[in-house]
């Protein structure tokens, strides 16, 4: 990678010749070369520019900037996941939300800045990468460089004498380095090794898969979506965009890309624990499905539980929550049947599945209705209040305020189906009064009559699809792989020097370097090479020399 | 490093985020489909509505549609050949359908010769709730039932309605002319289908 | 199954005793520092700088007694020393009866904490890992393993103290504040994904937590051995002379990071599968996921710094305390305080 500074105290080392993957490439080239007082032109500083981004400092700098722009997005409510908490953050503070807002950190991840560092730290790694890929491919048969002339200036060095001759020496110590796989190169008295040529292979698979995840994570932003239907039991949706409840498409999602499936949910059952200090906690789910992947094709049933989704045409159905919807019918003053279905009513604590829900007749005559109210699964009164002790339907009672009026349905900006909008509301002269099933609440002024006729469960399903999904596993399986080799695969270099000494014998030198030894071990490994070179020596007869010192 | 001043350098940087910053920004914006929220009373895809006319030569042809209408009848999209058919997807619980329900209505009552034809096919409701708005708005025109999207997945490979309320306007060989998404307005539509019905088959 | 909670009272028993043991081994690494015998001068054990690795201090692994023993200089002769200079023993024998007294405690305390730990996972009938209680006592299990086997690699035992009176405090308060009685797990985290994710960062924030410890411990001898050098009074500094110089500190730090850093990359990665099985979708910025990929680049910024820009030392050791901070930051306040999908610690 461009513009790396060595290490300032590394001395020019005799073992590492220039142009060289043990030196990095040295920064001295990186400014372009020109006369001083001669302007740059426009390509001049397109190249600076490309050089500046793809330089490795400005990657980490840019990898930096990705995790630092993403702590707002996790400490503060984000629209896409929590659209109410941001609404009422700008509730509580208005002119600070003002602020946050005009920056995107309420949408940080998809925030145009936010893009902007993804694309450009695409850009660098690319652009570091790929010529270095290059580079080391083109390196890969490369042999060993000359050995220094001066071993003992090593890091590791053990000089002895031996009576063999010193091409036998020589020999000698090539065959025991050729015999744990290093690469060979001779030269006149030295015989060079080296090792390792893994490592830099795995750093470049590491950044090359660090990469794919980068585009993967972005053909998914591309390509797939994400939506969310509550299901109630005994009715089916297809996935079409009107029957989703919430729909995040892709930015190259169009409605009619979804793929045209239909599930009906037949059945659902829920377990929970029934004794014991963990009381009510849910034990398991499942939700017994029909599907069809295309209008007109074959129906196939299906279990649904929590982490084993449905998987239909490459999308994927998961099964996230559950909760109840009383099922209520509604006359009106005019003796009309207004209303009558099931309303999912939303859990608001999970110990006894308290839901609350709201329940709209806009069409009621003469007045419109509203209702809202709780439902208790497991009811039980409590010093005059009623509470749900247990999260089954042990005795579903259902609780409502009634409201007629005005909704504010007619016209303005949708509402949500789980709240009421009193604004335009007065507030009928009847206390709530706890339903059992079957129940009615009659309301004054010949307003009509509720019902509450039964309850059913529904199920709420997240339905994703994401293209990058598969390529994304890939890559992260190959980021572990080439992290792992880079770290414990040690390039290292191993030199023999053998020349006649004046006291006649034979003077051996071993030396031995390592570049970034992150898992530390080549000192045991050096130490051992060189005893077993010298033991090969001493093999021979009539040697007369000094065991290398140990280690402690 | 390069030995460019410092300042120049800093410059360079500065730009070269800004350009960045734009591609960024160009990449997001445009015709985004914002998220709706949860349980919104008009499953909308918000920012996305609008009217959508296909020329007379690239018309996609509409699917077979066939249901249930609300009052017990069958229905056949394909009778309806040689009559311009205006289909609306609504719901009672839909905030911009109630909103353009009158026009609507009124439209129907305008149109209400043997050449144009109002249908409508109703999500996510229950039959109670639909006739009651049906008497509400006083339309006259009936409605199809489509409790499990049957009829909008018919449409997911042409013309799919992206939300609701969606107007598709069907000429009268049987393809799809027009789709508005979002509440119609009179003039807006009145237009359409006066100039639909006008064309030679 | 209905849980056993006979056995998970026997399990609390064994955590609790095994907190006191780490407690009295905490008390005898502090009793070496005080009263243990000076650490044996072994003959030539300089160790030469690595190409590349220019010591930050002014001592590369010299005896401990003072920071400004001579670097450099001396002839490349082979000092094969095992890094991790200071206390020069050639064996747990050499190092002291206070530090063998101390060893055993914590042997002895690591096994209590095994066994409290696999005890609980009996009486779950699961893996001992679904709560935030239960993460604390597994992570500091694997935190004190590992700090025995880099005692044991290294020789490390000038940590001991550090790492035991972090162990104690954290296991204490998992003991005491929060304690949750074992359960099953709620559905969404019955998966075997479960068992992989949580046990890879659960290794990882074992390793990571000692080479803090290291940090730490390096910031102090770093900054005691520049006040040596500078000649400025140092204060009461009978500990920090006892640890090694600050580049043996420095490269344990950077070892166990090392070590460290995949297991996190591959927790980071399960948890993406866990989530993609359950919710949906690998990735979706959940604060949690946030902030271990947060954790995670500045990791790999420590390394990189370290690796190829030569960065050693105060600033390499600041970058791996932020790391770990992050870490704490994930495990501390955003699972307990942020809601969003990993809200499953079990404190309500």
């Amino acid at each position: 990678m461009t513009g790396l500074r060595t290490p300032p105290d590394a001395s020019p080392d005799p073992a590492t010749p220039p142009d060289d993957d043990f030196a990095e490439p040295g920064a001295a080239a990186a400014a372009p070369a020109r006369a001083p007082g001669v302007r740059l032109g426009v390509l001049g500083w397109l190249r600076w520019g490309w050089r500046q981004l793809t330089s490795m400092r400005t990657a980490l700098i840019l990898l930096f900037l990705l995790a630092a722009g993403s702590i707002p997005g996790s400490l503060l409510p984000q629209e896409g996941t929590n659209p109410a908490a941001v609404s009422q953050y700008y509730a509580s503070h208005p002119a600070l939300a003002r602020i946050l807002g005009g920056l995107s950190l309420f949408n940080v991840f998809g925030a145009p800045w936010f893009a902007a560092i993804y694309l450009l730290l695409l850009a660098s790694l690319v652009g570091c990468v790929l010529p270095r890929t290059v580079r080391m491919v083109g390196s890969a048969r490369q042999p060993p460089p000359r050995a220094p002339a001066r071993l003992s200036r090593l890091p590791f060095a053990v000089s002895y004498t031996t009576t063999l001759e010193p091409e036998a020496a020589l020999r000698a110590a090539a065959a025991v380095l050729s015999a744990k796989r290093f690469r060979l190169r001779s030269g006149a008295g030295w015989v060079s090794a080296e090792k390792g040529y893994l490592r830099e292979a795995g750093n470049l698979l590491f950044h090359i898969a660090l990469l794919g995840c980068l585009v993967s994570i972005g053909m998914g932003g591309l390509f797939g979506y994400k939506a969310d239907r509550l299901l109630v039991t005994g009715t089916s949706f297809a996935n079409t965009v009107t029957a989703l409840d919430e729909f995040h498409p892709g930015r190259l999602v169009s409605p009619g890309d979804l793929q045209p499936f239909t599930v009906a949910l037949d059945h659902f059952s829920a377990s929970y624990v029934t004794s014991g200090p963990l009381l009510g906690q849910p034990a398991a789910f499942k939700a017994a499905v029909r599907y069809s992947a295309a209008p007109g094709g074959p129906t196939r049933p299906y279990t649904l539980t929590v982490n084993h989704p449905l998987v239909v045409d490459g999308v994927r159905v998961f099964l996230i929550g559950h909760g109840y919807a009383p099922v209520f019918r509604v006359t009106d003053g005019t003796g009309h049947v207004v209303f009558d279905g099931a309303v999912p009513f939303i859990p608001v604590e999970t110990s006894g599945l308290t839901s609350e829900g709201a329940i709209k007749v806009p069409d009621a005559d003469p007045q419109q209705l509203g209702f809202i109210g709780v439902f208790l699964p497991s009811a039980v009164d409590v010093g005059g209040q009623l509470e749900s002790r247990f999260p089954a339907p042990l005795n579903p009672v259902v609780s409502l305020v009634s409201y007629a009026g005005n909704l504010n349905m007619n016209s303005g900006p949708s509402q949500s189906v789980y709240t009421l909008d009193t604004a335009g509301l007065h507030r009928l002269p009847i206390a709530p009064q706890p339903l059992t099933v079957g129940r009615s609440m009659r309301l004054p002024g010949g307003l009509g009559t509720l019902t509450y006729t039964g309850y059913q469960q529904w199920v709420s399903l997240a339905i994703t699809y994401d293209p990058g999904q598969l390529p994304a596993l890939v890559s992260g399986v190959a980021v572990l792989a080439g992290l792992l080799l880079s770290f414990f695969v040690r390039r290292r270099r191993v030199f023999v020097r053998a020349r006649a000494a004046e006291s006649g014998g034979t003077v051996v030198e071993v030396g031995g370097l390592t570049r970034t030894d992150a898992a530390g071990g080549f000192e045991d490994e050096f130490s051992g090479l060189a005893a077993e070179i010298s033991a090969r020596h001493a093999g021979s007869p009539g040697v007369d020399h000094d065991p290398p010192p140990h280690g402690e | 490093m390069s030995r460019l001043p410092s300042t120049m350098r800093r410059a360079a940087v500065g730009a070269s985020l800004a350009a960045a910053l734009a591609l960024g920004a160009a990449a997001c914006g445009g015709a985004t489909a914002q998220d709706t929220a949860v349980g919104n009373g008009s499953s909308f895809v918000s920012g996305s509505y609008g009217t959508t006319v296909f020329g007379q030569g690239s018309r996609p042809q509409a699917p077979q549609v066939t249901g249930t209408m609300l009052n017990g009848g069958r229905f056949r999209l394909t009778t309806d050949r040689g009559a311009v058919v205006v289909m609306n997807f609504w719901g009672s619980w839909c905030t911009p359908c109630r909103e353009e329900a009158p026009v609507l209505g009124a439209l129907a009552r305008h149109f209400s010769g043997p050449g144009v034809r109002f249908i409508g096919v109703d999500i996510r409701d229950d039959p109670a709730s639909a006739a009651a708005f049906m008497r509400d708005f006083r339309i006259g025109y009936p409605s199809l039932n489509d409790p499990n999207d049957a009829i909008a997945l018919d449409f997911s490979a042409t013309v799919p309605p992206a939300g609701i309320p969606t107007t598709l306007v069907i000429d009268r060989s049987g393809r799809i002319a027009a789709r508005i998404i979002g509440p119609v307005s009179y003039d807006g539509l009145k237009a359409l289908i006066t100039q639909v019905s006008a064309e030679r088959p | 199954m209905p849980v056993n909670t006979g056995l998970a009272g026997v399990s609390n028993d064994f955590l609790l005793t095994a907190v006191v043991i780490y407690a009295l081994a905490m008390l005898a690494f502090a009793c070496d520092f005080a009263f243990g015998k000076k650490p044996v001068k072994a003959a030539a054990v300089r160790a030469p700088a690595l190409v590349g690795a220019g010591a930050a201090g002014p001592d590369s692994g010299v005896a401990a007694d003072g920071g400004a023993g001579a670097a450099g200089g001396e002839d490349a002769r082979t000092a094969l020393s095992a890094p991790g200079g200071g206390a020069r023993t050639a064996g747990l024998r050499g190092a002291g009866r206070w530090v063998a007294i101390a060893v055993a405690l914590t042997s002895a305390g690591l096994a209590l904490h095994v066994t409290g730990v696999v005890l609980r996972g009996l009486s779950a009938h699961r893996l001992p890992w679904g709560d935030m209680y239960e993460f604390v006592t597994a992570l500091t299990c694997v935190a004190v393993a590992f700090f025995l086997a880099a005692m044991i690699r290294y020789r490390a035992y000038y940590l001991g103290l550090f790492v035991m009176v972090a162990v104690v405090l954290v296991l204490g308060l998992a003991e005491t504040v929060i304690y949750t009685p074992a359960g099953p797990l709620v559905p969404a985290l019955q998966s075997y994904w479960l068992a992989i994710h949580v046990t890879a960062m659960t290794l990882a924030t074992g390793v990571f937590f000692v080479a803090a410890v290291t940090g730490i411990a390096y910031l102090f001898v770093d900054r005691h051995a520049r006040r040596v050098a500078a000649g400025l009074p140092t204060g009461s500094d009978g500990i920090l002379r006892r640890l090694p110089g600050p580049a043996a500190l420095d490269r344990l730090a950077y070892r166990t990071v090392v070590f460290g850093f995949p297991i996190w990359t591959f927790g980071v990665m399960a948890g993406a599968i866990w989530a993609d099985k359950a919710w949906g979708s690998y990735w979706s910025w959940d604060p949690t996921e946030t902030w271990a990929f947060i954790t995670w680049v500045v990791y790999a910024c420590f390394l990189h710094a370290r690796a190829t820009a030569g960065w050693r030392g105060r600033r390499a050791a600041l970058i791996q305390l932020t790391g770990f901070g992050c870490l704490l930051f994930n495990v501390l306040v955003v699972s307990l305080v942020i809601p969003g999908l990993h809200s499953y610690a079990g404190l309500t």
